[in-house]
């Protein structure tokens, strides 16, 4: 029981564990507050307490597929964050106002997972509320897994703010970008089960090579949405969605470089 | 509208014309004591399937499978519907995520 405990809440704290981290490196860079990131914090837990509760209700919506719709737009609104996020962040370097929208928008993207992720480790433990025998192993293993997510996310932070600024700033972006695209990938999957999107037969099986199941599946998978086994609609989207956020950074490398040029 | 834009209008559609056909076969699976009933659930291959999964036991559990690519919370006594498919011919294995080693089970395409 303990291992399963520890395994669950790992995934679900490393999926919150890698977006804070990468937040922090990168606006290490840009000099800009980590104040926003407590009331952050205190806001998802409250939000995941409240989605735990309600998930009954919430998953009777939409004739039964309320937890995939609800689920499936934190991903969409996560996305979304990270959109705006790369699209301010090299014009914050200019603009006061820009620097505080940032924290807005890392705050609202740390509330929504913390809200998906949490919610799910609160209706696992709480299974085992009633049972006395099965409790302290699953809060061991809970509390151990949890602590192995927040250490690796520290790790994966101290790893890029020690690294040269360019370097820790291209791999971060890039992080990123793969994080962003897996959001979209785990909204699309979500919309498969509930087929509100179409269900394909599957274009690759890369499952020989690494299954989804094994340790470095499953960080891949956090990482950037490794799937073995995808269909062309799944490819489709993950390419639209890593497209979205190039254009973004595009569009606001073009607009410094405009502004630049007018002084 | 960006051709981006354009693309994904056209897949919405693509899906919703798709939904509208309804002769999705069903099967039923069901969980009672962190076990499911039936382990093994055979569906013709190649073709998409309704899966029905009702959860007997008083606490929840998350039907998931990374080769089916599912994952979905059922609340103690309560019901929850997936989709999937078309499958190739094979088999597909399930678990519980919150009894992992009591609740595994498979699905065999033919």
């Amino acid at each position: 029981m303990i291992l399963s405990s520890v395994i669950i809440v790992l995934g679900e704290v490393l999926e919150v564990a890698i977006l804070i981290s990468l937040f922090l490196a990168l606006i290490f860079r840009f000099k800009i507050s980590y104040a926003w990131l407590i009331e952050s914090l205190i806001i998802g837990c409250m939000g995941a307490i409240f989605y735990a509760s309600y998930f009954d209700t919430v998953s009777q919506w939409f004739d039964g597929f309320g937890q995939e719709v609800v689920n499936a737009s934190i991903q969409l609104g996560i996305y979304i964050c990270l959109v705006l996020f790369n699209t301010l962040i090299y014009i914050s370097r200019h603009d006061q106002l820009i620097t505080k929208y940032l924290q807005w928008i890392m705050a609202l993207s740390i509330i929504l997972a913390i809200t998906r992720e949490g919610a799910e480790i609160f209706l696992y433990i709480s299974g085992f509320y009633s049972s006395e025998l099965l409790m302290m192993p699953v809060i061991t293993g809970s509390i151990l897994g949890g602590s192995i997510g927040l250490s690796l996310g520290i790790l994966i932070y101290y790893t890029f703010t020690n690294m040269a600024d360019r370097t820790s700033l291209y791999i971060g972006y890039s992080l990123l970008l793969f994080v962003s695209a897996g959001m979209i990938l785990q909204a699309v999957r979500l919309l498969i089960q509930i087929d509100w999107l179409p269900a394909q037969e599957i274009i690759w099986d890369v499952s020989d090579w690494l299954t989804e199941s094994s340790v470095t599946g499953r960080l891949l998978y956090t990482l950037m949405g490794y799937e073995a086994t995808p269909t062309l609609i799944e490819i489709q989207f993950y390419i639209a969605a890593i497209l979205g956020v190039l254009l973004a950074t595009g569009f606001s490398q073009y607009f410094i470089s405009k502004k630049s040029s007018g002084h | 509208m960006t051709p981006r834009n354009i693309f994904i209008v056209i897949l919405l559609h693509l899906s919703l014309s798709q939904s509208v056909v309804a002769d999705t076969p069903k099967f039923t699976i069901e969980i009672k004591n962190h076990l499911f009933y039936p382990a093994e659930v055979i569906i013709p291959a190649r073709k998409k399937v309704k899966l029905i999964i009702f959860n007997r036991d008083k606490t929840s559990e998350e039907f998931e499978s990374y080769e089916l690519n599912r994952e979905k919370i059922i609340m103690g006594n309560r019901k929850g519907v997936v989709f999937i498919g078309p499958l190739e011919p094979g088999e597909y294995p399930f678990f519980g995520e919150f009894y992992p080693e009591t609740a595994l089970g498979k699905v065999i395409a033919r």
